[in-house]
This record gives C-alpha cells, sequence and structure tokens, in this order.
C-alpha cells in the first residue's frame, strides 16, 4: 500500500517476480515452439499463436491457485528439452516432431509433455476471460459451448 | 465481558448444518453456524471449468490443509500426504458446503438398509450391524426435506421403491432429453424397469427460487436460479430471514472444550483471514462438518477427560468409516447408428436424463444368489468441455497433437455423444477404513490432520462387478458402441459417512439414536457419520432427512428446558 502511494510499486513488483520470471523468460521460446508444434496453423483447431498459448501458460502457473510443484516442473521439463536438443526452436517441423516423441518415450518427458498439452487445452476451451480462447474461437472450431453465467472474472476473484 | 452465548453452535454449514440451522431458527432459537470457507452468493455461481473444476478454489490449497491416505502397498500401508497425490478429500468448503456442487440425484434408502444385519446376516470381514431407529422414524423426514429443499420427481410403485406418506413429489421431474425414449425402450424390451429420478432441481418456482433453467453444467456447479436445493439455497437463507442466525464464515474450529466431564463449554475458532482466535459459547453443539472431518475434530477435541477423543469412551470415534461401492460405465451413441431419435435432439444440451434402475438392489436369484445389490443411475458424460477434450487426446499410448488432434476433437464434439451410468452400492464397513489423527502431519492452523484408511471389501466389488455387466446390456440395446464400465477399488471422496455410529450400547457405538454424544450431554454429531451402513444410493438425502430429525429432538430438549 505505502510502496503504490510512493510511486514504488512496479519496483516491489518486479522484485518479487525476478527468480521464476527470469527463468520463465529464457525458456519461454522453447516453451512456444513446442505448443506451436502441437498447435499448429492450418489444423481445424485455432493455433497455439492464435491463442496466446505462452501467455496464459505463464499466468495460470504463477497463479496462487496453481500446484507449485508442477509450476516448477512446467519449467524444468523445458530446461531439460533443451539439454537434450539444444537447437530445438530453430529445428524443422519433421525434426522437432521426432525430439518430441523421442523426449515421450522418457518418463518425464511424458508426463512434461502432457502437461503442456493439458495447459494448452485449458487455455484454448476456458472462458475468453483468461486470455486464451480469443473470441471463442476454440468452442466455435468444436462447435462445443459451456454454459450460462458465465464468468466475469478470473478464478472467482471479486 | 463475557461473549454472547447461543441456544446451538453448529460446526459446517452444509447439507446438514443447514437443516439443524433452520429448523431450530424457525423455532426460535438462537444459532451461530461456524463455516470454513467463505461466503459465495448466487450471482456468484458461474459455468468456470477452469476455476470451479480444475482448480482447489472452493476447496482448500492443499498444502495449506490436506489428508494423509492410507492404503495398502505390497502387504504393508503406505499413508501418502494428499498434496503429493492431488486426491483432495474435500467437498466444498464454501457456506453450504459441497451441496452447492451436488448433482442431486437423490433417492431414500430402503427399510431393509436400516436392519442389513437382521435381513443378510454376517458377513466375514465386514461390521455390518441394524440401526436403532428403522425407515418409519425416518419417513416424515424423507418428505420434510422433499419439501424443504425441493426435490422433483414422479413416483411410480417399484419392488424396491419405499413407501411414503404423501402420494406424489410436489414438484415434477426436470425437462428431459428424448434419449429417455430411447433408454426406456431398450429397458423394457430386457425387462428392466427404468424409473424417473428424484432430483434436488426445482422444476417450478419456489418463493425466492427460481427454476431450473437447464444451465448444461450442474453437478460440480454451484446453481445461478437457486433450482439446486443446496443448504445455502434451501435452508440457510430462510433461517437468516428469521433473525435468529449468526453465520460466520471464514471460521475454523480448532477443538471443542469441555471443562466439566460431560458438558462442552466452548469452541475454539480461529478466523481464517486474520488468524485471530476466539471462544464461541453455547447450550448445545452439532457438529456438521462432514464424515471423516468431524471425527477428526472430536479426536482433536481430546483432552483430560477425554484423552481417546471427544465422546470416544466406545472407542469406535471414527471407526467404520464408510464411502460408496460400485462404478461407472459409459457408450458412444454416434449420429450414423443412432435408433428411435433425431441427433439433434440427442445433442440438444441442458435436459436431464433422470433415469434410475432399482431392480437390483436386492438380489434374490435362483443361481446368483441371495445379497444386498445396489442403485442405478443414468446421464449423459459430464459436458466439461476441457475434460472432454483432454480426455480424447491419446493413441496408443502417444498424445495426439497437430492437424490429427483438430480432425479428432471436431469428430468427438461432432458426431456423437456419450451416455453414462453410474453405479451405487454399499461400501461395506470394516476394520481397514477408518479415520484417525496423523501422528506427525499437521494443517497450517497447527492441528493434526485426518488419516484415513480408506480399504474397501472384496464383496462391494462383486456386487459392483455384478450390476455394472447389467447396465453394459443396457447400453448394448441402445445402440451404443465403445461400451467399457469399470468398478473401482478406491473411495469416491464426495460419498463419505461413518466413523461416529449411532447406536442403543454405548460400549460398541459413539452416538445415541438421536446423534447425541453417549458421553457428553450437550454434544451432537449431525451429519453423515451417524450411519452405520450406507445404503446403496447417494447420502444427501438421508443426509438432511436425518438432520431434521435430530433437530427436532434438540428443540424439544431447548423447550422442555431439560439442557444442562
Amino acid at each position: 500500500m505505502l510502496s503504490s502511494i510512493l510511486g514504488l510499486s512496479p519496483y516491489v513488483h518486479a522484485k518479487s517476480m525476478t527468480t521464476y520470471d527470469k527463468a520463465f523468460k529464457k525458456i519461454e521460446p522453447t516453451i512456444a515452439a513446442v505448443q506451436e508444434h502441437m498447435f499448429p496453423k492450418g489444423s481445424k483447431l485455432p493455433s497455439a499463436k492464435m491463442m496466446n498459448a505462452t501467455q496464459f501458460l505463464f499466468e495460470t502457473i504463477t497463479h496462487k491457485s496453481f500446484d507449485k510443484d508442477i509450476r516448477a516442473f512446467v519449467l524444468e521439463g523445458a530446461e531439460e528439452l533443451v539439454l537434450r536438443e539444444k537447437d530445438f526452436t530453430s529445428m524443422t517441423s519433421g525434426d522437432k516432431e521426432k525430439a518430441l516423441r523421442a523426449y515421450e518415450e522418457t518418463n518425464y518427458g511424458s508426463s512434461w509433455l502432457s502437461r503442456i498439452m493439458t495447459l494448452a487445452m485449458e487455455g484454448m476451451f476456458c472462458d475468453p476471460v483468461y486470455g486464451s480462447n480469443v473470441n471463442e474461437s476454440g468452442w466455435k472450431a468444436i462447435n462445443a459451448y459451456g454454459g450460462f453465467p458465465r464468468p466475469k472474472t478470473r478464478y472467482i476473484e471479486v | 465481558m463475557t461473549s454472547r452465548k447461543y441456544d446451538v453452535v453448529i460446526i459446517g454449514s452444509g447439507a446438514s448444518g443447514g437443516a439443524v440451522a433452520y429448523t431450530l431458527c424457525k423455532a426460535g432459537f438462537k444459532v451461530a453456524v461456524l463455516e470454513k470457507g467463505r461466503l459465495l452468493k448466487r450471482e456468484e455461481f458461474s459455468k468456470d471449468e477452469l476455476a470451479y473444476c480444475r482448480r482447489d478454489l472452493v476447496t482448500p490449497n492443499l498444502f495449506d490443509e490436506y489428508h494423509t491416505i492410507e492404503e495398502k502397498v505390497d502387504g504393508k500401508w503406505v499413508a501418502t500426504p494428499t498434496y503429493e497425490s492431488g486426491w483432495s478429500f474435500w467437498n466444498g468448503n464454501i457456506v453450504g458446503g459441497s451441496s452447492n456442487l451436488m448433482s442431486g440425484m437423490l433417492h431414500r434408502l430402503h427399510p431393509d438398509d436400516f436392519r442389513l444385519k437382521s435381513k443378510y446376516g454376517e458377513i466375514k470381514g465386514a461390521n455390518v450391524v441394524d440401526w436403532p431407529i428403522s425407515y418409519d422414524d425416518m419417513e416424515p423426514y424423507y418428505t420434510l426435506a422433499e419439501e424443504l429443499v425441493g426435490i422433483s420427481g414422479h413416483y411410480e410403485k417399484h419392488v424396491y421403491e419405499p413407501w411414503r406418506s404423501t402420494i406424489n413429489f410436489t414438484q415434477p421431474p426436470t425437462k428431459e432429453n428424448a434419449v429417455v425414449k430411447l433408454l426406456d425402450k431398450s429397458c423394457k424390451a430386457l425387462d428392466i424397469t427404468p424409473l424417473v429420478t428424484p432430483r434436488a432441481v426445482l422444476s417450478k418456482n419456489k418463493p425466492g427460487r427460481d427454476a431450473c433453467y437447464y444451465s448444461n453444467l450442474c453437478g460440480s456447479y454451484g446453481c445461478s436460479s437457486g433450482a439446486k436445493g443446496s443448504s445455502r439455497e434451501a435452508l440457510l437463507k430462510p433461517a437468516l430471514a428469521t433473525g435468529n442466525l449468526t453465520l460466520m464464515t471464514n471460521s475454523y474450529v480448532k477443538y471443542l472444550h469441555t471443562n466439566q466431564k460431560e458438558v462442552v463449554s466452548y469452541a475454539v475458532v480461529v478466523n481464517t483471514i486474520t488468524g485471530k482466535e476466539k471462544k464461541i459459547e453455547g447450550k448445545i453443539f452439532v457438529v456438521a462438518a462432514q464424515a471423516h472431518e468431524s471425527a477428526r475434530l472430536l479426536l482433536n477435541s481430546s483432552n483430560r477427560y477425554h484423552p481417546n477423543g471427544l465422546g470416544n469412551s466406545s472407542g469406535e470415534l471414527g471407526k467404520n468409516l464408510i464411502f460408496s461401492g460400485g462404478g461407472s460405465g459409459e457408450g458412444e451413441l454416434h449420429e450414423d447408428s443412432l435408433k428411435e431419435i433425431a441427433f439433434k435432439d440427442l445433442v440438444t444440451t441442458g435436459l436431464f436424463v433422470n433415469r434410475s434402475v432399482l431392480d437390483w438392489y436386492f438380489i434374490d436369484h435362483w443361481w446368483d444368489g441371495k445379497f444386498k445389490g445396489g442403485s442405478v443411475e443414468f446421464m449423459f458424460e459430464h459436458q466439461n468441455i476441457i475434460t472432454r477434450a483432454r480426455k480424447n487426446g491419446y493413441k496408443n499410448g502417444q498424445l495426439v497433437w497437430g492437424k490429427e488432434l483438430g480432425e479428432r476433437l471436431v469428430k468427438r464434439f461432432n458426431t456423437y455423444k456419450n451416455i453414462r451410468f453410474e453405479i451405487f452400492n454399499d461400501w461395506l464397513p470394516n476394520d481397514n477404513c477408518f479415520v484417525a489423527l496423523d501422528p506427525t502431519h499437521k494443517d497450517k492452523y497447527g492441528m493434526p490432520v485426518g488419516k484415513l484408511r480408506v480399504e474397501g471389501h472384496p464383496q462391494d466389488q462383486k456386487v459392483g462387478n455384478y450390476i455394472a455387466k447389467k447396465c453394459e446390456n443396457i447400453l448394448e440395446e441402445m445402440g451404443a458402441k465403445n461400451i467399457y464400465s469399470g468398478v473401482s477399488s478406491s473411495p469416491p471422496q464426495n460419498l463419505v459417512a461413518g466413523g461416529c455410529r449411532f447406536g442403543n450400547d454405548p460400549q460398541t457405538s459413539v452416538l445415541n439414536k438421536y446423534c447425541r454424544s453417549h458421553d457428553v450431554k450437550n454434544l451432537f454429531v449431525a451429519d453423515a457419520s451417524f450411519m452405520p451402513t450406507g445404503g446403496s444410493v447417494a447420502y444427501t438425502w438421508t443426509i438432511y432427512a436425518n438432520a431434521f430429525r435430530v433437530a427436532d429432538h434438540i428443540v424439544k430438549r431447548l423447550s422442555g428446558n431439560t439442557v444442562l
């Protein structure tokens, strides 16, 4: 409260976010590349890019309602992928497929990919209030709609 | 300064707490309800799948509050904290409790459920006993709950449908999907009798509550018209209107204090937001925190007069915890092979299936034998979109992604719809299903957490499988494809009862027949804890009914000035 009056809030905020935020920023291109491989353009589903999948993932896993162990796992699994495949982001689609399928052969990789898939689907098919499922394009693609009333805020926050 | 002393202090605001509060407030007594969670009002409930179904927002964060679950691994009991497994045993910690989130497919128990031991005899390895009351004692309260909570339905005579004192439900059934035409015809072809499911959802307006608006997402969600018969809508609101109810939210009860041997004098309550502790005094205390938590609270209330837990001279406190046996199955109704009804009617959203089968509630067959069976509910697969989409994402153990995933999901959501059945049969009480205090783990308030050992009896699975086969036949007759069913030995955490058995003998039971502690004269347990055996239907109607019965008794005692 005091810091916001003094105009310090951006600094205080930034400081409390640093460690995880920094680590995420570093690995973000890898996560985005995996998501785009899973949800490419030209599919019957909207693409990861169009869905703001990476932004949604970041906001979701850093929300207080998200399991803190899984929050760490999302990061670590991406770092592990980079260890295995140094140039993942610049690979061709065919090489990415091979790399991810090889990663999926390991238990660790399989559960990480499964988590990335779950997070992407959560975004694509939850209410647009969360920033993904832009213009309900996820719902429209499969012709499935939830129910009313729709949420006005994220996470039942007042 | 002394704090205000309430006539009745109720711990928990779910189905039973609401029923006791309603009755006492209407009778003019001053009541305090202590609820650990917050108040979510009708207008705050939305159909937000992410918030309500995929995150712990209406239940505690498992790193703050949890249970340890004991299961047998290679012959040894191993306890795993739920923050590790993610297997939450919380069911709705908000005002109204899990009754806000129920599907509301309810049945009364059968008269023979009250005398299972006399009727079916001992079962080896199971602690089956008769109840100290009969269905006739409970019937008026089932009827009262039906009216007050607002249970809609249509009575049809059936050999396993218990007698009722009114001719029919005052609320007609909710609207039904065309699939019932196909389901009814298929059942009849197999000589099975489909019955209309009584449902705690209003089909017509009631004062202060609007009829169901068929939102398509009912179970697991709060209701936005007040149609669902939650404790909050049906009981706490009218109780508040009397002016006699003090509803304290964000109030976690650490333990109950007794300074005399046989009397609880106050509850020690911590505000979950400020962390401040206070004492709430009352003449009568009613524990209604859901079975496993009610037993835990009494165990955590041990003191020098009650070294093994409050009201535990029998040693039975926490023992004979029960869940519900059974399982579920599904089949796909495809557009290209659909019989009897039009596909567009099948995929119409919102309407209910509303069908139950009680034909196998008791089995007495020349070849299969004579044993207690169970009930079956029919419904569509839950309409959550994320869950349905995610479930469809594997092929040969590998994730499906890319264009193939797109093809698959479009097909999944547009060419077929899954019909589902759920089986409910007795979870036989046994020595390896109980709640105790964990010796090391504590919640964020510093209180030992409940340790649940959750083994079922082999008979439960046998019964479940017997019924599942018959249900698969129905789906097959309906023309469903890819039919499968699963009968599980792990407990459904939302269907929990027992732990404070009622009975006439203080040596073998925790509560007397009015659900008052044998040891502590002003302590009642009003939730499903009292049940020595569970019956073969969801518990909620019986919880409501029994809590009304207990509340009636408390009113009589308070009116007769016989307390203390």
